[in-house]
C-alpha cells in the first residue's frame, strides 16, 4: 500500500506550477477586449457628434462629413478585426494549453510513463520561463522550437516587458510611459504608483541639467503631472528637489539623483506587469527547483562519509550528488523522514559499512570475491581487503 | 477541468468579437445608405440625417452589449479557474535560497542542455550569459568602479563554441587518442559532446565501433568499478556479427558465424575471468549456427531490445565515471519538486492560518513522499530520538547490534559505563558503541 501512496498522482493539486499556464491568456484576452472597448467609445463618440453637427450643415459638407465618418467606422472595422485575429490565436493557445492539462487527468500514475513524457515537457516550459526572464531571450526562443512547446510558452509577452525594462535601465521612460497608458484602467484598479513615478524622474532629469530654463519646464512639469491627487508629500519632496544641485549630499535628494533610481523603476515595472498579467513574480523553475531540491536532499548529500559514487554500489547516482546540483542544494534544508528506509535484511561489515545482505552478495559475485569471503564493495585501490564471511554481523535497524 | 473546458468553449464560440464584427458591418452599411442617399437627393439631407441618429445610436448599443458578452465570457473562464485553483497559492518562503545563486542555476541548466543534445540550444545560451555578465561588469565599474566577479563556471564552458562548431564541420567527433588531455577548459561539454555522439552511433546507426574504443580506452577504470560494459559491448558485436550473414547472404552462410568466431578470438582473451562462462556459451552456440532458434542458445540471441539496454548501461557508466547522475538532476529535481510542492503549499497555508514559524531551517516541517525510484540513499532514523542521523549525529551500533544516534546514546547512558539497549535485554558499555556507515 505504501507504494501505491507515493506514486499515486492527484492532478488538481499537481498542476500548481501550472496555473499561470491558463491565467495568462485570460488576461491577454481581457487587455485585447479593453482595447476593442476603447476603439469603439471613441468612434461611438466621434460618429454621435459628427452626425450631431450634421444637422446644420450644408449637402455638400453633410456629404464630407458623412465620408469621413464612414472612413471611421470602416477604421473601426479594421482594427476591430486585427483585435479578432489576436482573439482567435489566444483562443487557440488557451486550448491547447487546456488540452497539455487535461492530459495530465487522464494519467493514471506517476510511476507511468506517460508522466515521465508530461513532466519532461514541464521542465522544458519552466527552462522557457526562466529564460525569458533572465533576458536569455535567444535561448529560450530556440529551446522553445526545438521542444516544440511554442503554445506553452509565452515569449511575446516576456520580450515586450524585457525590452521595456531595458530601456528603463538605460535611462529611457517614453516605452513604459506609453505601456502605462495602455494599461492605464488596469493600472489604476491594483492602485499602481508606477506612472508617478515615471513622472517624477522625468521632473528629475529636467531639474538635474541645471539650467534656467529646464528648470522652470521642470516646474510647468510638477504642475501638470504630479501636483494632481496624490500622496501630497510626493509633490512636496520634488519641490525641494529644485532647490538642490545635483551633487547634493542632502537626503532624500540625494538618493533622488542617484541613477540607481532608473534600476528601481525598473523592478517596479516588472512588478506591477506581472502582477497585471497575473504571472508569479519568481522564474516557476525556482519553485520546483527549491521543492525538489529538499525533497530529495538527505543529510548524506553532503556528508564525507557518504557512498562515493560508483558502480560498485549498484545504486544509481544520487541528482543532489551530482555536480550539476550538488552546489546549488547546499543551502537547503533536507527532507523530513520518519521512518527509516533500509534495504532488506541490512549486515554490517567490519569497517562499519552497511548493506543490504543481497546486494552485498550480488556486488561480491559481480567483483569476483572468491567463496566463503567477502569485500567492501567500495573499498578500491590500495587498502582493499578480504574478511570471512562469518564476519559479516546481522544489524538491527528499526 | 470540464468547467474551464466549457468556459473556453463558451469563449471560442459566443465570447467573442464575430458579433461586433458583424454589428460594425451592420453600421458602416447604415452610414453608406444614407451617404448614397444624400448624394442622391441632396434636398432631403436634412431629412436623411435625422433618420440616421436612431439607427446609429441603435447600432452602437447592440456593439457594446456584444462586448458585454465577451466580457461575461471572460468572468465565467476566470471563475472556473479560480474553482479549479482555489487552494493553490504558489508558496514563497523558500525560493530566495536560490535568487542567490543564478550563477549555479544557470549552470545546471547549461549541463542539462549539453545532456540532451541540445548543442545549439546550449551555445546560445552560454552566449547569452557571457553578454549578459560582460553587459553587468561594464555597468558595475560604471558605477562604483567595484566590478562583480565573473561566474567561475562560464570558463568551463567557454570553448563550447569552437567544439561544436569543429564537431558540426567534420560531421562527427573523433575519439581523439589523448582522451585523458583534455581536461580544465571545457572539459565537461567535450565529455557530454562524446558521449552523444556514441549514443548517436548506437541508437539510430546501431553503429557499436565507437562505443567499443571509448569503452577499450576505459578499461582499467571500468574494470576497477567492476562495470560490465566491456564485455556487454563485445557480446552485442559478437551477435550482430553471427546474425548478419542472415540478412546478407553472400557467398555461404557460414561467414557470420566464423566472422563471428574471428572476433571473439581476438577480443574474449583479454577478458576477466568472470565472464568465462558466458564466453564458453556464445563460443558454444557457434555449434548451433544452423539452427539457432531451436538451440538452448536462443536466448543469448534474442533480446528485443539490445541495443537500447546497451545504450542506457553505457549512459550510466559513462555519467557515473564523470560523477553525474545517468537521468537529468534537473529533470528529477524538478519532477520531485511537482510532487513535493502541494504537500509544501499546504504546510505553509496552515502556518499562515495559525501564525505558526517552522523553526528548523535545516529539514523540511513535513514529509514529502516520493516515488520509490527517487529514493537515491538510505535513510536512519533513530528509534529512540525519531532524528535523522548526520554527520554531526551518527548512527551508532550497540553491540547487540541495535542502531541508535549518538545524542540518543548519551541521552540514554547518562555518563554511566553500563547501560541497557532500549530495544532488547543486553547490556553494554556505551564505549562498546561503534559509529556504522549507512
Amino acid at each position: 500500500m505504501a507504494e501505491f501512496s507515493t506514486t499515486k498522482l492527484e492532478p488538481d493539486s499537481h498542476l500548481l506550477l501550472d496555473q499561470p499556464l491558463l491565467r495568462l491568456p485570460n488576461e491577454l484576452l481581457r487587455k485585447n477586449l479593453k482595447s476593442a472597448q476603447r476603439q469603439i467609445e471613441m468612434t461611438n463618440k466621434n460618429v454621435t457628434s459628427a452626425i450631431q453637427a450634421s444637422t446644420n450643415q450644408s449637402p455638400a459638407e453633410t456629404l464630407a462629413s458623412l465620408d469621413s465618418t464612414l472612413a471611421k467606422a470602416q477604421n473601426l472595422k479594421r482594427k476591430l478585426e486585427a483585435l479578432q485575429i489576436e482573439e482567435n490565436a489566444l483562443h487557440k493557445q488557451q486550448k491547447s494549453r487546456i488540452q497539455h492539462l487535461q492530459e495530465l487527468h487522464e494519467i493514471p500514475s506517476l510511476a507511468d510513463v506517460k508522466y515521465d513524457h508530461w513532466s519532461h515537457t514541464r521542465l522544458d516550459r519552466l527552462l522557457v520561463d526562466y529564460l525569458l526572464r533572465q533576458g536569455y531571450t535567444e535561448s529560450a526562443k530556440e529551446l522553445a522550437r526545438e521542444k516544440d512547446i511554442d503554445y506553452l510558452v509565452d515569449v511575446n509577452v516576456f520580450e515586450e516587458s524585457g525590452k521595456i525594462e531595458k530601456s528603463l535601465r538605460e535611462g529611457k521612460m517614453q516605452d513604459c510611459l506609453t505601456w502605462c497608458v495602455e494599461n492605464k484602467q488596469a493600472l489604476k484598479k491594483i492602485d499602481s504608483n508606477l506612472e508617478s513615478e515615471l513622472r517624477l524622474q522625468q521632473f528629475i532629469e529636467l531639474a538635474r541639467s541645471g539650467e534656467m530654463k529646464q528648470r522652470l519646464e521642470a516646474m510647468v512639469y510638477a504642475r501638470k503631472h504630479l501636483a494632481g491627487g496624490q500622496d501630497p508629500k510626493f509633490a512636496l519632496q520634488a519641490a525641494g528637489l529644485l532647490a538642490q544641485s545635483p551633487d547634493t549630499h542632502v537626503e532624500p535628494y540625494r538618493t533622488m539623483f542617484s541613477p540607481t533610481r532608473y534600476t528601481e523603476i525598473a523592478q517596479t515595472f516588472l512588478r506591477t506587469h506581472h502582477e497585471l498579467f497575473a504571472l508569479p513574480s519568481q522564474p516557476l523553475l525556482y519553485i520546483a527547483l527549491s521543492a525538489g531540491l529538499s525533497a530529495l536532499k538527505t543529510p548524506a548529500c553532503h556528508s564525507e562519509y557518504a557512498l562515493q559514487p560508483s558502480t560498485l554500489t549498484g545504486a544509481p547516482v544520487c541528482p543532489i550528488c551530482s555536480t550539476e546540483l550538488n552546489e546549488l542544494a547546499r543551502n537547503v534544508p533536507y527532507a523530513h523522514h520518519t521512518k527509516s528506509f533500509m534495504e532488506e535484511d541490512p549486515v554490517v561489515l567490519p569497517n562499519g559499512r552497511v548493506f543490504g545482505r543481497e546486494r552485498l552478495r550480488v556486488l561480491n559475485e559481480k567483483i569476483g570475491t572468491e567463496k566463503g569471503w567477502v569485500r567492501d564493495p567500495t573499498n578500491q585501490g590500495d587498502g582493499v581487503w578480504e574478511v570471512g564471511a562469518e564476519s559479516v554481523k546481522k544489524v538491527f535497524i528499526s | 477541468m470540464e468547467s474551464i473546458s466549457a468556459a473556453h468553449q463558451t469563449l471560442e464560440k459566443k465570447a467573442n468579437l464575430d458579433r461586433t464584427l458583424t454589428d460594425v458591418q451592420a453600421l458602416i452599411d447604415q452610414l453608406q445608405r444614407t451617404r448614397d442617399a444624400v448624394a442622391e437627393t441632396p434636398e432631403l439631407t436634412a431629412m436623411h440625417v435625422a433618420k440616421l441618429k436612431q439607427p446609429v445610436k441603435a447600432s452602437f448599443d447592440k456593439i457594446e452589449e456584444s462586448l458585454k458578452d465577451v466580457n461575461k465570457g471572460l468572468n465565467q473562464y476566470q471563475k472556473a479557474l479560480k474553482e479549479k485553483f482555489k487552494n493553490a497559492q504558489l508558496p514563497t518562503a523558500s525560493n530566495e535560497v536560490l535568487g542567490g545563486e543564478n550563477g549555479l542555476v544557470n549552470r545546471a541548466i547549461a549541463m542539462h542542455l549539453l545532456r540532451e543534445g541540445k548543442f545549439g540550444v546550449a551555445r546560445t545560451f552560454v552566449r547569452e550569459v557571457n553578454e549578459s555578465q560582460e553587459q553587468q561588469y561594464q555597468q558595475d565599474r560604471g558605477l562604483n568602479g567595484n566590478p562583480a566577479a565573473n561566474d567561475g563556471w562560464i570558463q568551463e564552458f567557454a570553448d563550447t563554441d569552437a567544439m561544436i562548431m569543429e564537431m558540426e564541420s567534420e560531421g562527427k567527433l573523433e575519439l581523439r587518442e589523448d582522451g585523458e588531455v583534455l581536461d580544465g577548459k571545457g572539459h565537461l561539454q567535450k565529455k557530454f559532446t562524446e558521449m552523444y555522439h556514441i549514443l548517436e552511433a548506437l541508437r539510430s546507426q546501431h553503429n557499436l565501433s565507437p562505443a567499443i574504443a571509448w569503452a577499450r580506452e576505459n578499461s582499467t577504470e571500468l574494470e576497477n568499478r567492476g562495470s560490465n560494459l566491456e564485455f556487454e559491448l563485445s557480446r552485442l558485436k559478437f551477435v550482430e556479427l553471427y546474425t548478419s550473414s542472415e540478412e546478407t547472404m553472400s557467398e555461404d552462410s557460414m561467414t557470420g558465424p566464423l566472422r563471428a568466431l574471428e572476433y571473439a578470438q581476438a577480443v574474449f582473451p583479454t577478458f576477466s575471468g568472470r565472464y568465462s562462462r558466458e564466453m564458453s556459451n556464445l563460443l558454444g552456440s557457434l555449434a548451433y549456427s544452423s539452427g539457432l532458434d531451436e538451440s538452448p542458445y536462443k536466448t543469448l540471441f534474442f533480446n528485443q531490445h539490445p541495443w537500447e539496454d546497451v545504450a542506457t548501461s553505457f549512459t550510466r557508466e559513462f555519467c557515473s565515471m564523470l560523477g553525474l547522475s545517468s537521468t537529468s538532476p534537473l529533470y528529477t529535481a524538478v519532477t520531485a519538486g511537482g510532487i513535493a510542492l502541494p504537500i509544501l503549499e499546504k504546510v505553509e497555508r496552515v502556518m499562515a492560518a495559525s501564525r505558526g514559524q517552522w523553526t528548523s531551517v535545516n529539514e523540511l516541517p513535513v514529509e514529502t513522499p516520493l516515488p520509490p525510484e527517487m529514493l537515491f540513499h538510505s535513510i536512519f532514523v533513530c528509534p529512540v530520538s525519531k532524528e535523522q542521523a548526520t554527520d554531526d549525529n551518527p548512527p551508532m551500533m550497540l553491540p547487540c547490534g541495535h542502531v541508535i544516534a549518538e545524542q540518543s546514546l548519551h541521552m540514554h547512558s547518562r555518563g554511566k559505563n553500563r547501560m541497557k539497549c532500549p530495544y532488547c535485554p543486553n547490556e553494554s558499555d556505551p564505549k562498546m558503541a561503534r559509529r556504522v556507515y549507512i
